[in-house]
């Protein structure tokens, strides 16, 4: 079983800053945070910011310097599942972890480690409210003896009365050059051969998202082994393809229905998701120049539209043909209705 | 079953019923009649139905005390014949009195006929199930024919084991408690044995015999309703006189309870095992009218036309119910100085002064669903003069309803959304006009609205049963709306009958075919999906097979397959053709 | 068996199509650490042969030793027990189910299987034979969020004693979650010109004479489905043969139906003529076949009869009532209303252009 299990840890778990100060490109959330980590005296904390830019990497680094590896199992809760979390979660759970008294704070090992808990809850914003609700009173009953991490994509799907209890830190979205470093150092680590243009690639589907970057990344080692293309990456990667979105803009210009359906069709021959597609659609005519706002306003109520439809279950050939025929009308100056009354 | 008056019972039976059997006495039908009737047990007290007894006691009892606080005085003074229900006097001898449909006398009278000629040497079933909701003369019927026949008429009957008997069963007074469903049993099998041969009637063997079964036993448990289905099959197997059986449709289409439903599978069980069904309809309103305005005469009250027509509308077919009505509006109509009948003639619309207690303002499914599709709107429109009409789009406008506003006529009907959605569905095409196919458009966007709604709690599985019913009925009345406001240009009136909705057959089959398709799978392509097999393996499969390519035979095929075990899919075209032409346009 | 069965590649490396990707699988299989997998793409692409493929090099022939078992599961959910049965198609090794069958329950199945099957797993004997098991799972996107999530949950807890892989027509309906755990393998359909390869293979194993072009118009029917080539063709002998240049390729016979329903709903546009195309439907959805490919194949062959300028807004109405379906419980009411709009539609654009 062992090298089942060695050789099968995800690169994004391999790779994690182990240090607050290995985190890349957050220097200002990194700057507060080496004062707590000195005085060992933290506050419950929010992080928040898009996916893959270091939040949890953080809040478990914090945890790790400050217990070192030996208490960590016991002064740590880690919860990230979010449907596992109801208000009965909350209740029990948190609370039989958080009301077990700790040893007064003691320096073991050269770790600080503080007379406190810790408890991360990751993906707090798909919490319910009863449930953020429930936490705000555990949190006040064990003050003195926890400290929560929140962490979450967006700030505003926290209760007030939660945030307002924690100090906030905004995580940025990584830039180009920081993804292609950190990308590039594992490559050498695991020995992989990447020439710049995979890495602007890799870089720009993965969107600033630095844990999916390097998914894709072992993804496509795995795949292809250790020379890595473009065209690698993005197949591993579910984005789709430049030249096929690209033949389906065109078709959207043309004002020729059949076309756009052979063009759809064929997306969905090739098995490219669609809300990828309706993803990279809305990129290129949000980008474009030659569309009129008022275009581009038509197009994208329906984008919306055809994603809502898809996340109830619907099929996506149509959504797709309906998302194409509302933009052909759109960018052609169709009317908007339907009518034929003479 | 004529003359003996129903108070009599009373005397006979136990005191601790005596307000109860008074109020029996006041609505029930028929009872009894001395020298024909050789009971088969110990003396009884009525039949009717112990579940309906508890309910409609219940509110009989208000509509009786109300009535009666008034007329206390008229009571007690009353003339002799007062004491006689109408319901009982006027209870119909020939073929003339009787209002049900000749048609159905005709069939009934056919069935009796035949089977008595050839009652000997004959291996069709002896046993005629007449079905039809209450008071609509399936008793009568039988009886005005076998009296015409010249026949004797048995009627199976038992004491009624009170719930006060029981009880004191059960607290030992050392009285035998015997179920019915136990005298049941013990009759089918004397009549197996020694048939209808009776001491009493010894003397008189020429004339053809009739049972009639008026009263089957209640069944609450399964083991209890196996007991009765086999008895009854045994009877079905054995009778050989004719021998008819007569079981009460109940309105509540909901069937939640059990014993509806066991009637429901007991009827489609009897067909099954041979016995002939006869199914009655509620009796026309005019039809209804006719029989009142001929007890009128003879009792020589005044009621105008008007009043006459309130009444029978009111009974909704129930002819018994008429005519209880009907006397109880001449009593209090002698007794009040102000006549009600200006009063109800004044109101039209509203309620006519809670004289006419109508079935406790039921309507049948059937019924509701009349209205609904028939969609009956004034000509033209009242409020137009109305300042504080909100305006609407000449499109949108829609001439006011001819009848009740929709939600209090479902209410009545006690429809439940989903099944009133289907009905609504299966059969709202035949009443728009031909041309009007944007209407059709119109409404099957509103149905298709209702079970977007109805679907959200099904999937929410939530416990919260106040969204629930709020989202149902929000749904009933988009269906029951939709269908109104969508339906401009209704269909020329005409007759159209009232189809159960063909999906729910559709679905069993589906269902049925979607086990086999699984089994199919397990068997030959290992894990396909499922809608690949039924898209391509099954069609190849046919086509290679058959090399004839023609879904129709398959599905016509497995059609039949699916409809033979399910049960009561003939049922149902029985049940559609119970309500043809001027029944549904009648009311 | 049919010809689709019968010419299925066995192992990896007699793929006829997909030899990229089977090239690909094997290194990973011999890389001795294999990820959880989620292959995906149109139905008819190829993806079941490959995972049966792989399964077979994973563990040799004794992957093909399956046993049905229809397997009652009782599972203990809070106040109540549940119990739901499942077929399960399985080896020494792995387990291959269609969680989806469980209808509203599946998520319980999830959870209950992996458990099981991690509490039994074999252990790594002496010649170093894997010591895991994998669970194949049909059309993960059928199964409900609740579901995916006790997925994603249970890959973690035991990601150490079996490994999944996951199949599916449509990756956008699986959780970013459970598509994150996995390596994404993305099965296209086959191109035409490969499908005609695969059928001539098949033509010349059978010894049959193929006229020329016939292979491919077979392949330009299948909408690039190579299961629906094979199938089409192996139709085509059976009524056929020898077969003809010209020779007739028969559509399955409920798409005929379907086109039966639309040239009679182009013919005239009424309630009567809506209740009978009404009647139609219900065979169709009598016989399983699935609505939404009811409503597919219909828009498909309205598409091919209109005008342009009523195309846009058939497949409006279309993609509308499809998700309308999906959100409802009977799909009856969807297509229904479907086909009115369209009548209601079309009849306006007659009356319009034809007064």
């Amino acid at each position: 079983m062992a090298p089942v299990l060695q050789s099968s840890q995800p690169w994004v778990e391999k790779y994690r800053p182990k240090q607050v100060k290995d985190v890349a490109h957050q220097d200002e959330v990194i700057r507060v945070l080496n004062n707590t980590l000195e005085t060992a005296d933290c506050p419950h904390m929010l992080f928040y910011g898009p996916p893959g830019t270091g939040k949890t990497t953080t809040a478990l680094a914090i945890a790790h310097q400050l217990y070192g590896p030996e208490l960590y199992k016991s002064r740590v809760l880690e919860l990230n599942a979010s449907d596992d979390r109801g208000i009965n979660v909350v209740r029990t759970k948190i609370k039989d972890f958080a009301s077990v008294a700790v040893a007064s704070g003691q320096r073991q090992g050269g770790y600080p480690c503080p007379p406190y808990k810790i408890i991360v809850l990751d993906e707090a914003d798909s919490m319910t409210e009863d449930a953020q609700n429930a936490l705000r009173r555990t949190m006040e009953t064990y003050s003195k003896i926890t400290r929560f991490f929140f962490i979450c994509n967006y700030i505003s799907r926290i209760i007030e009365p939660l945030a307002s209890r924690c100090a906030k830190f905004r995580f940025k979205p990584l830039p180009q050059e920081v993804m292609g470093s950190r990308i590039s150092y594992i490559c050498k680590e695991e020995g992989l051969n990447l020439d710049d243009e995979v890495l602007s690639t890799l870089s720009v589907i993965s969107q600033g998202d630095l844990r999916r970057a390097i998914t894709y990344l072992q993804g496509a080692a795995r795949l292809y082994g250790s020379s890595i293309s473009c065209k690698d990456l993005i197949n591993v990667s579910g984005v789709i393809p430049p030249e096929a979105s690209e033949a389906l803009f065109f078709a959207c210009k043309s004002g020729n229905f059949d076309l756009a359906n052979k063009e759809v069709s064929n997306i969905i021959a090739e098995g490219y998701p669609v809300s990828q597609m309706l993803n990279q659609l809305l990129d290129m005519v949000v980008e474009a120049d030659d569309i009129s706002d008022e275009q581009k306003a038509r197009i994208c109520q329906k984008l919306a539209e055809a994603d809502k439809c898809l996340i109830d279950g619907a099929d996506e050939y149509l959504q797709l043909l309906d998302v194409t025929s509302n933009t052909m009308r759109a960018l052609c100056n169709m009317p908007e209705d339907f009518t034929y009354e003479a | 079953m004529t003359k003996r008056n129903a108070f009599m019972v009373l005397s006979s039976d136990d005191e601790d019923e005596k307000s109860s059997s008074k109020l029996k006495s006041f609505f029930c039908h028929s009872d009894s009649k001395g020298q024909k009737q050789p009971c088969f047990s110990v003396p009884r007290s009525r039949s009717c139905k112990q579940s309906r007894i508890a309910d409609e006691f219940e509110l009989f009892g208000e509509d009786f005390k109300e009535v009666f606080t008034g007329v206390k005085v008229s009571n007690g003074s009353g003339t002799g014949t007062r004491k006689e229900l109408w319901a009982d006097r006027y209870k119909p001898c020939t073929f003339e009195d009787l209002a049900v449909h000749k048609k159905k006398v005709d069939e009934v009278k056919a069935w009796f006929e035949q089977k008595i000629q050839v009652s000997k040497g004959n291996h069709d079933s002896n046993v005629l199930l007449i079905t039809g909701p209450a008071g609509v003369g399936k008793s009568a019927t039988v009886k005005v024919i076998a009296s015409h026949l010249g026949a004797m008429l048995f009627e199976w009957s038992v004491p009624t084991p009170t719930i006060w008997q029981e009880h004191m069963y059960s607290s030992n007074t050392g009285m035998q408690y015997i179920s019915k469903l136990d005298e049941f049993e013990i009759f089918v099998e004397r009549i197996r044995n020694y048939g209808l041969v009776s001491p009493s009637i010894t003397g008189r063997p020429l004339s053809p015999v009739i049972l009639l079964i008026d009263d089957l036993p209640l069944t609450f448990s399964r083991i209890a309703y196996t007991r009765l289905k086999n008895s009854l099959h045994l009877l079905v197997r054995s009778a050989c006189s004719p021998t008819v059986i007569l079981i009460t449709d109940t309105d509540h289409s909901d069937s939640a309870n059990d014993t509806t439903r066991n009637f429901e599978e007991l009827k489609s069980f009897l067909e099954e095992v041979g016995a002939r069904k006869i199914s009655f309809n509620p009796i026309t309103s005019s039809s209804i009218k006719r029989t009142l305005s001929k007890v009128c005469k003879q009792e020589r009250c005044h009621v105008t036309a008007e009043q006459l027509d309130l009444i029978a509308k009111a009974s909704g077919g129930d002819i018994r119910q008429a005519i209880a009505s009907l006397q109880l509006f001449s009593i209090n109509k002698n007794v009040s100085t102000n006549p009600t009948l200006s009063d109800s003639a004044e109101r039209k619309d509203g309620n006519p002064s809670g004289i006419l207690f109508g079935r406790d303002e039921t309507l049948s499914l059937f019924h509701a669903l009349g209205k609904f599709l028939h969609n009956k709107r004034e000509r033209e429109s009242t409020d137009l003069l109305d300042e504080d009409t909100f305006p609407i789009r000449d499109k949108f406008s829609r001439l006011p309803l001819k009848m009740d506003s929709p939600e209090k006529v479902l209410c009545q009907a006690h429809g439940q959304a989903r099944p009133i959605t289907d009905f609504l569905h299966e059969n709202v095409l035949d009443f728009i006009d031909g041309d009007a196919v944007d209407d059709a458009c119109v409404v099957l966007s509103y149905l298709c609205d209702v079970d977007v709604l109805l679907a959200i709690h099904q999937k929410n599985f939530s416990k919260d049963s106040d969204t629930e019913k709020v989202l149902q009925s929000c749904a009933a009345s988009i269906a029951v709306r939709g269908i109104l406001f969508g339906n401009d240009h209704p269909a020329p009136p005409r007759w159209h009958s009232i189809r159960k909705p063909k999906l729910w057959q559709v679905e069993k089959a589906a269902l049925h075919n979607k086990d086999k398709l699984l089994w199919q799978r397990d068997k030959f392509h290992h894990s396909s999906d499922l809608s690949v097999i039924a898209t391509e393996y099954t069609p190849v499969h046919r086509q290679i097979q058959h090399k004839q390519p023609d879904i129709r035979s398959a599905t016509s095929m497995e059609n039949s397959g699916a409809a033979g075990d399910g049960d009561g899919d003939d049922d149902t075209s029985m049940e559609t053709d119970a309500f043809d032409d001027d029944e549904i346009e009648d009311w | 068996m049919l010809w689709v069965d019968k010419y299925r590649p066995k192992s990896l490396d007699k793929m006829n199509v997909h030899e990229d990707i089977a090239e690909n699988l094997k290194k990973l299989v011999s890389e001795q650490d294999c990820p959880h997998l989620l292959f995906y793409g149109p139905s008819g692409s190829g993806k079941k042969t490959l995972i049966m493929a792989l399964l077979r090099q994973m563990f040799g022939s004794s992957s093909e030793k399956v046993k049905v078992e229809n397997k009652a599961w009782k599972i203990d959910a809070g106040s109540r027990t549940i119990e739901i049965e499942l077929t399960t198609l399985s080896s020494t090794n792995h387990v291959e189910m269609n969680p989806s069958d469980a209808g509203f329950q599946d998520r319980y199945i999830v959870q209950e299987i992996i458990k099981e099957m991690a509490k039994n797993r074999p252990l790594v004997d002496a010649k170093g034979k894997r010591g895991f098991k994998v669970l194949v799972l049909n059309e993960v996107d059928k199964l409900s969020r609740e579901a995916q999530h006790s997925l994603r949950r249970t890959m973690e807890k035991y990601s150490s004693s079996c490994r999944l892989i996951l199949c599916c027509n449509s990756s956008s309906k699986v959780t970013e979650a459970i598509r994150s755990r996995c390596l994404n393998v993305r099965v296209n359909a086959p191109k035409e010109d490969q499908i005609v390869n695969v059928l001539e293979f098949i033509g010349k194993k059978e010894g049959l004479q193929l006229p020329v072009g016939f292979a491919a118009r077979i392949a330009e029917k299948s909408n690039r489905s190579l299961r629906r080539a094979i199938l089409s063709f192996e139709t085509c002998c059976v009524q056929q043969y020898p077969f003809t240049s010209n020779q007739a390729i028969p559509p399955m016979d409920w798409e005929e139906y379907v086109s039966e329903i639309v040239s009679d709903i182009m013919k005239e546009q009424s309630p009567k003529r809506l209740f009978q195309v009404r009647g139609k439907i219900y065979e169709l959805l009598t016989n399983c076949i699935p609505p939404e490919i009811v409503l597919k194949r219909l828009l498909y062959e309205l598409l091919r009869k209109l005008d342009d300028e009523l195309k846009h807004e058939v497949c409006h109405w279309a993609a509308y009532y499809e998700h309308r379906m999906h959100l409802g419980q009977k799909a009856i009411f969807h297509l229904e209303a479907f086909i009115a709009k369209f009548m209601s539609i079309y009849k306006s654009f007659l009356i319009a252009t034809f007064g």
